[in-house]
């Protein structure tokens, strides 16, 4: 099969606060090939932002932790153990990260065209004119109008959607081999959102990069996403490719989040179906499935001990306990497919 | 903008107007005037001359009449215990004295405060830090005149290295440096505490900001973010502060130059009121008080120099 870009093992990364120890991630493991995208999916809290910003090593320890036994291979290159000279090459020239809001995300300070040469320059040996150059190119890449005008703007000068683009633009500046999208579109309204995704999308097809798209939204990781990874209170709870996740879910929490999702085709006087209850709390996570408290099948082992991982076709797996009963619940259609 | 300038300078007229009726109307409260323990040896007749020259006669509201006249004149009247001087000749006599005092101060002060508030805010949680941390709060809650006396004591008396007192006269804003050095270090230290205290609580606040993380995710070094990122955007609380202590520089210091003798506008302000010399007072605090008004819009203004949001948001007024 292809090329593995980025192999992430036993993950686990904890934050000391007044009150404790909160588990952030809990030994997740995944990894991404080359020319694909991952999704991680998931509410908040659940470790995604923390698990991108450990992959750029943005974590910052103290107050974080990032647990011995976890390990970050980029190329085989175990990225938690770069040194400085190397870390520097790595972020923003190898991997490039995009956060959610864009206002916050960009010095209100440095024009627009100044915040893209800043990555080129430091990455490739060229006069500053040459990088204002090529900083209007990435603008005109991106879909900025007029970007010889828009170089010289201030991020506040931008619309919402412009400064996402802005984002991209310093992401895209060194033709980076991994794009982390830490929830890109959650601060844009729905048309806006569609546009970000499309643009990445395509850059990702003409570069060939691999991406990393964090969201909440399932919606819209519907369109871009080869792999899905479900995260719930810092662990994984189920993978597999988009078609399989979205069409066969094996977790009742993935199973709970696809019936959650609003659809067009229903009459207005349905009513919403949601999630009971809140997620764990991370500073004293549950014995058992974390789910278990908020799962409609709970059953008295699901408090007691933590699921195994069940594998299915496709290399789909989730971890949950049902799978192991001789018989599904009634209530459960899910489940039938695929048993172990 | 030109409206928003028109309508900041009515504003500053009617404070000026409110300062000044303020300051009337309390020195008119105090018991007694300048001429009280001059006239007790003189004639009844030379007495009510002297009364009538200043206008000191005439009940409370037609002096205050009379003196806000004066003062839409620029006229502030002549000083009462010195005779022939007007406020004008004094501030030009007495002003350029506190001013390089205040300067130099400002100068050592804020300089030295922001080194050590990027120090502490880069060094966060180490020694370094916390000996920041410890001596402004030191510097801060001791009185600068103890300083002052501290330094003359150590400085010039122990160790002879710099006069006790007194200030250059001749080139008063080149010369005889080393009469300056102790009044200078005295004052500078108020400055250093609030501003590395600003400075570092500004940072500390900066490098939270996600496009700090931006920044770090480019891969610029630790150095390069601070200068580039972090830095610009920690001196808009610096950039507030700034114009209020260069108008404090000029208004001198009562306490520093007392202890040195030093010529200077806050001693004799406060001698002033002390003697009730009336039009001086009067005089001095309208001016001062036009001043700081003018450097406080002045800093409005600056705001839009560093902090490009602000210039649209005046540009479209």
């Amino acid at each position: 099969m292809s090329e593995k870009l980025l192999e992430i093992k036993d993950l686990a990364v904890s934050y000391h606060g007044y009150a404790g120890e909160v588990q952030s991630v809990r030994r997740v493991s995944f990894d991404v090939e080359k020319g694909e995208t991952v999704a991680i999916v998931g509410e908040s809290g659940c470790g995604k932002s923390v698990t991108a910003k450990a992959i750029m090593r943005l974590i910052k320890t103290p107050p974080a932790e990032i647990k011995d036994g976890s390990r970050i291979l980029f190329k085989g290159e175990d990225v938690l153990k770069f040194d400085d000279r190397r870390l520097r090459e790595y972020r923003g020239g190898e991997v490039a990260i995009i956060f959610q809001d864009a206002l916050a995300a960009l010095n209100p300070t440095m024009t627009a065209g100044k915040q893209i040469a800043e990555n080129i320059l430091h990455h490739v040996k060229m006069t500053k004119k040459e990088a204002m150059a090529q900083a209007v190119e990435l603008l005109r890449m991106v879909g900025i109008p007029q970007p010889e005008q828009r170089v010289k703007q201030y991020p506040h000068e931008f619309s919402g959607g412009m400064r996402q683009r802005v984002m991209i633009a310093i992401a895209f500046a060194c033709n980076p081999q991994l794009l982390i999208a830490d929830e890109p579109t959650t601060a844009l309204d729905v048309t806006i959102q569609s546009q970000i995704i499309d643009l990445i999308k395509k850059l990702q097809q003409e570069k060939g990069t691999s991406v990393i798209m964090i969201t909440h939204d399932l919606g819209v990781v519907a369109n871009i996403a080869h792999r899905i990874v479900v995260m719930y209170s810092g662990k994984i709870v189920e993978r597999g490719c988009s078609m399989d996740l979205f069409h066969h879910p094996k977790h009742p929490y993935t199973n709970a989040l696809l019936e959650a999702v609003p659809r067009l085709d229903l009459n207005n006087k349905q009513v919403l179906a949601s999630i009971e209850g809140t997620p764990p709390d991370l500073l004293n996570p549950p014995k058992g499935c974390p789910f278990s408290t908020r799962c409609r099948y709970c059953m008295e082992i699901c408090c007691r001990e933590q699921p195994p991982a069940v594998s299915f076709e496709n290399n789909h797996e989730a971890s949950c306990w049902l799978y192991f009963l001789k018989e599904a619940p009634a209530d459960a259609p899910f489940v039938k497919e695929g048993r172990v | 903008m030109l409206t928003f300038i028109a309508r900041r300078f009515v504003v500053m007229l009617f404070t000026l107007f409110i300062i000044a009726t303020a300051t009337f109307f309390l020195l008119a409260a105090t018991p007694g005037d300048a001429l009280t323990s001059r006239v007790e040896r003189l004639p009844d007749q030379v007495a009510e001359r002297l009364y009538a020259r200043y206008g000191l006669d005439r009940p409370v509201m037609e002096r205050y009449v009379m003196t806000m006249k004066g003062l839409l004149k620029g006229d502030f009247g002549e000083s009462i215990v010195f005779q022939g001087q007007t406020v004008q000749s004094i501030i030009a006599e007495k002003g350029p004295i506190s001013a390089r005092l205040g300067i130099q101060q400002m100068l050592l002060g804020v300089s030295l405060g922001l080194l050590l508030g990027i120090l502490a805010a880069v060094k966060k949680g180490t020694i370094w830090d916390y000996m920041v941390v410890g001596l402004s709060i030191l510097l801060i809650s001791v009185p600068n005149l103890i300083f002052a006396l501290a330094l003359q004591q150590i400085f010039a008396g122990n160790l002879k290295l710099f006069p006790v007192i007194g200030w250059p006269t001749t080139n008063i804003w080149f010369g005889g440096w080393e009469y300056t050095v102790l009044p200078t270090l005295a004052g500078c230290f108020g400055y250093i505490a609030s501003y590395a205290r600003l400075l570092k609580a500004s940072m500390l606040d900066v490098v939270n900001q996600d496009y700090v993380l931006t920044a770090e995710s480019k891969g610029l070094s630790r150095g390069e973010v601070i200068r580039h990122h972090v830095l610009r955007n920690s001196f808009i609380p610096i950039v507030t502060n700034l114009p209020m202590s260069i108008a404090m520089c000029i208004t001198g210091s009562f306490f520093i130059e007392s202890v040195f003798s030093i010529p200077g506008l806050g001693l004799y302000y406060v001698n002033a009121v002390a003697s009730q010399d009336v039009s001086i007072v009067m005089g001095e605090t309208v001016i001062l008080s036009a001043i700081y008004i003018v450097v406080v819009f002045i800093t409005d203004i600056l705001y839009t120099v560093v902090d490009p949001r602000i210039r649209i948001a005046g540009g479209k007024k």
